[in-house]
C-alpha cells in the first residue's frame, strides 16, 4: 500500500470509530498489521498525520489518537 | 493587587517551620489574576473537601502527544482566572544543573505565558510550569525550543528520563548518569513525545546503590551503578572512625545484610564474594572503604507504587552491564521489552504488571536474557525455567554425564 493510501486508510479508521471506540497507536498498528502492512510503515504514516494536524493525541486516562483540527474545520 | 479572597483554611498551612506553597502562591497572586483565582478555588476545595479540577482532553502542542496536562476548572464562572490552568512539563537538564540566567529565563517566560507559579521539580523530574491557557501553548513551545529546551513526557509515553547528580558532584558515582540520561533522551525522542505504549514508562538512572533518585521504587526501568571489584579498605582510616567513637561492630558489621564483614578491633575484613553491594558500609565509612572497578550498572524492571499486590520495588534482570557509550546493549534491550509490552499489554497496564501476569520467564526470553541466580527474589518462588519438548530432544544431560 502506498503511503498516501495508508494515511487515508488510517484517517478513515479513526474517523469511522469516532465516538464509538478510541484507538491507541498500538491498536492502529495491529489493525493494519493484519492487512500485511509493516509496523514501521503504519507508525510513519501516523506520525505524518499527527504532524499535519489531521490526527491528534488525546488523553483520557491513557493516550489515544483522535481526529484533529482539520475535522473541526470541515 | 488587593487581596481577592479570604483563605482562612489555607492560612493554616503557612504556620509552622516549613516553607509554605500557600505563601508562594499569595506572592504570585499579587500580580497574577490566575494565581489569585487559584487560591480562591483551592480554599473552596478545602472547605468543600472536593476537587474542582478536571484534567486530560485534547489540549497540547501540534506534533506532541505529551508535555501538556490539560487542566480545567469546574467553577470557571466563579474563578475565571483558572478556567484553563494547564500544566506544562519541560524536559529538565540531567542532574538538574542550571545557570542563574536559565532560572531567570524560566521565571520571565512563565510570568509572560502563565501564572508565574513553577515547581522545580515535579516528582517526574521535569520542570513544572503551572497554569496557562490553551492559546499560549504553541508560542510557549516555540520560545522553549528557541532557547534549547523541549517539552517533557506525559500520558502513555516514555516519561522524561531522570538521574542523580552522578559524577558531576558525587564521588561514589560508578556510571556517568548524566550522559546516559542525555543519550537515552535523545535516542528515544519519538517514544517521549508520541505516546505509543499501553501506559507510562519511566527510566531513572543513579550512580550507585545509595539510589538518591529512588529509582528502585519509582522507575519502570531502574539503572543503578555498581561495581565488580573488591572493596578497597584503608585500615588506618577505619581505626580513626573507631577512635572517634563509631561502634564498628554495631554500626557496620551487624548491619551488613550479606554478613560478610568481620572486625577484630584492629582490622576490618570483607568477604567480597558474599557482598550484596548495598553500600551501607561504604557510606558509613566514607573515605575508608571504596568500591573498585570494573564499574557498570545493575538493570532492574517494574517498580510501581499502587500495584494490585501493593507497592513493588524493581526486579533485577541484569546483575551487571558495562555501560559505555553508545549504550547499544541497553537500548536494544529496552526496545525488545517495549515491543513485547506493546504486543501483550492491556490499556493502563505497566510493564511490571505485565511481567507479573505473563511471567518473568517469557520476559527474559523476549529480552534475550539468561536467568541467573541474582534474579531470584524469593527462593522456590521464581520459576525462570520450564523444560520444553525440544529441550529433552537435545539431551543436555549427556554432556553433563560425560
Amino acid at each position: 500500500m502506498e503511503k498516501e493510501e495508508l494515511k487515508k486508510a488510517i484517517y478513515q479508521l479513526i474517523e469511522q470509530s469516532a465516538g464509538k471506540k478510541k484507538y491507541k497507536q498500538a491498536d492502529v498498528i495491529k489493525h493494519f498489521r493484519q492487512q500485511g502492512i509493516p509496523d514501521a510503515d503504519t507508525k510513519a504514516a501516523i506520525r505524518e498525520l499527527i504532524d499535519a494536524g489531521d490526527l491528534i493525541y488525546t488523553y483520557f486516562g491513557g493516550s489515544y489518537i483522535e481526529l484533529g483540527e482539520k475535522r473541526k474545520g470541515t | 493587587m488587593t487581596k481577592k479572597y479570604d483563605t482562612p483554611l489555607l492560612d493554616e498551612l503557612e504556620k509552622g517551620p516549613f516553607p509554605s506553597f500557600v505563601t508562594e502562591i499569595k506572592k504570585a497572586a499579587a500580580k497574577s489574576a490566575m494565581a489569585a483565582d487559584e487560591l480562591g478555588q483551592l480554599e473552596k476545595s478545602f472547605r468543600d473537601k472536593v476537587t474542582y479540577w478536571k484534567h486530560g482532553g485534547i489540549v497540547g502542542v501540534r506534533g506532541y502527544g505529551g508535555g501538556v496536562i490539560g487542566r480545567y476548572s469546574q467553577l470557571a464562572d466563579k474563578f475565571p482566572g483558572v478556567a484553563h490552568f494547564h500544566t506544562v512539563r519541560v524536559n529538565q537538564t540531567s542532574g538538574l544543573f542550571y545557570t542563574s540566567e536559565t532560572m531567570k529565563f524560566f521565571c520571565d517566560l512563565w510570568d509572560k505565558y502563565g501564572s508565574g507559579l513553577t515547581n522545580f521539580h515535579g516528582s517526574t523530574g521535569d520542570i513544572i510550569l503551572l497554569g496557562t491557557v490553551t492559546e499560549n501553548l504553541e508560542p510557549l513551545a516555540t520560545v522553549l525550543s528557541m532557547n534549547g529546551f523541549d517539552l517533557g513526557g506525559s500520558g502513555s509515553a516514555m516519561r522524561t528520563p531522570s538521574c542523580c547528580v552522578g559524577p558531576a558532584r558525587c564521588e561514589w558515582s560508578m556510571i556517568d548518569t548524566l550522559d546516559i540520561t542525555y543519550d537515552l533522551t535523545q535516542e528515544f525522542q519519538d517514544e517521549l513525545h508520541r505516546p505509543q505504549f499501553p501506559y507510562k514508562f519511566k527510566i531513572k538512572t543513579v550512580g550507585c546503590p545509595v539510589d538518591c533518585n529512588a529509582s528502585i521504587a519509582r522507575a519502570d526501568l531502574s539503572i543503578i551503578g555498581t561495581w565488580k571489584g573488591p572493596i578497597a579498605i584503608d585500615q588506618d582510616k577505619v581505626k580513626d572512625y573507631a577512635k572517634k567513637g563509631m561502634n564498628i561492630q554495631e554500626e557496620i558489621v551487624n548491619m551488613c545484610p550479606g554478613k560478610c564483614i568481620t572486625w577484630d578491633g584492629n582490622t576490618l575484613n570483607i568477604n567480597n564474594a558474599d557482598c550484596l553491594h548495598c553500600m551501607h558500609c561504604i557510606t558509613k565509612l566514607a573515605g575508608a572503604l571504596k568500591p573498585t572497578p570494573p564499574f557498570g550498572a545493575v538493570i532492574l524492571i517494574g517498580a510501581k507504587a499502587p500495584f494490585v499486590i501493593g507497592a513493588t520495588l524493581s526486579w533485577v534482570i541484569v546483575p551487571f552491564m558495562e555501560l559505555k557509550p553508545p549504550y547499544q546493549e541497553l537500548k536494544d534491550m529496552i526496545r525488545n521489552m517495549w515491543d513485547w509490552w506493546n504486543e501483550y499489554g492491556k490499556n493502563r497496564e505497566r510493564i511490571g504488571e505485565l511481567i507479573i501476569r505473563r511471567g518473568m520467564r517469557e520476559f527474559l526470553e523476549v529480552c534475550g536474557l539468561e536467568p541467573t541466580p541474582e534474579l531470584v527474589r524469593e527462593p522456590r518462588n521464581d520459576p525462570f525455567w520450564f523444560w520444553k519438548e525440544e529441550d529433552f530432544e537435545k539431551k543436555p544431560w549427556e554432556e553433563f554425564l560425560k
